[in-house]
């Protein structure tokens, strides 16, 4: 194997291990996002899980997914497990990847733009399930058209959702990223 | 500095995806959408007075019955105006012509898609395609 490929292998592999203060901190990730999530819920499609979720993730790293795990299995827990949480447990995961991706980034505007796509695209990313309704329903044809259906229905939603992020996270990004950085 | 220029390209870059993922969203629903200013269901109403002038109407509506649909077609110049009953609506006058069965035996009957009328306009449901007709007829 590639020497490159080996290090990213192992540096993917370590790391995981959980202390006491990880399990003191990841459960406070999962009780602000919870919390914040309630209090919003009047407000369709304005949220702070992907703020939080962000956040926690540059600030705990690759743990982070830990707190989102637990913070899917409570919504699934307390909304019922129903279609859009089969679409939760790839969708909050893939947003912890990303920021991962791009986490040496100190930008607010650029964090606001990532967030923001992120809304905006989050139909599209939440129609994936519909495809395999469908085709259980009529064929591959069918459940692409169902998905397209429900992406293209929820698209004045996914403005606000991806204006929203974009906002919170420029007002957002530096005071709370000041305080997690005094944390650490 | 360096890492201070990547950056800048990095917020750039994102922006410019940003306004293109918009767009692609924009133009998605924009063609693709549901449109909402038209009825969905086509329908026409003629109709046939004392002198067998005849006047069509077209109109896209979501009128469940009838007396909607003729209360509707207003926008598009027909008048119609009537007495209520236990049945509803008895329509007396169509476009200003009226028929008073009490003076000239006169009455205007609804046919539906060339067939009598067998329901009153409040209970006559409307159906994609449909085709009324008001016709002044003398008994």
């Amino acid at each position: 194997m590639d020497t490159g490929l080996k290090m990213k292998k192992r540096q993917f592999f370590a790391g995981w291990e959980v202390t006491p203060k990880d399990i003191a901190l990841i459960g406070m990730m999962i009780a602000v996002i919870e919390v914040c999530k309630r209090a919003l819920d009047f407000l369709p499609n304005v949220e702070l899980v992907t703020f939080w979720v962000i956040m926690f993730t540059l600030f705990l790293g690759k743990k982070a997914v830990y707190g989102v795990i637990g913070f899917v299995l409570i919504e699934g827990l307390v909304f019922g497990f129903h279609v859009w949480w089969i679409m939760y447990l790839y969708i909050w995961p893939a947003l912890v990847v990303i920021t991962l991706i791009f986490r040496k980034n100190e930008s607010a505007l650029f964090w606001a733009i990532i967030s923001g796509l992120f809304g905006f695209l989050f139909g599209a990313a939440g129609s994936i399930p519909y495809i395999f309704i469908g085709t259980m329903d009529g064929g591959l044809g069918n459940g692409f058209y169902t998905a397209f259906s429900w992406w293209i229905t929820g698209i004045p939603w996914d403005f606000i959702h991806g204006i929203a992020n974009f906002v919170i996270m420029l007002v957002l990004y530096m005071p709370i990223r000041k305080v997690m950085k005094m944390m650490q | 500095m360096e890492t201070k220029k990547t950056s800048n390209k990095k917020v750039v870059l994102g922006l410019i995806a940003l306004v293109a993922v918009i767009a692609v969203l924009g133009i998605a629903y924009a063609v693709f959408g549901p449109k909402t200013t038209e009825g969905a269901k086509a329908i026409t109403i003629e109709v046939i007075d004392n002198e067998q002038k005849s006047e069509v109407y077209e109109l896209n509506t979501d009128a469940e019955y009838l007396r909607q649909a003729l209360e509707e077609a207003k926008a598009v110049g027909l008048t119609v105006t009537g007495t209520e009953s236990e049945y509803g609506l008895t329509i007396i006058t169509v476009n200003g012509v009226t028929a008073d069965f009490n003076v000239d035996s006169a009455y205007w009957s609804i046919t539906v898609n060339g067939e009598y009328g067998m329901l009153g306009a409040d209970s006559q449901p409307v159906t994609d395609g449909d085709e009324f007709q008001l016709v002044y007829t003398v008994y």
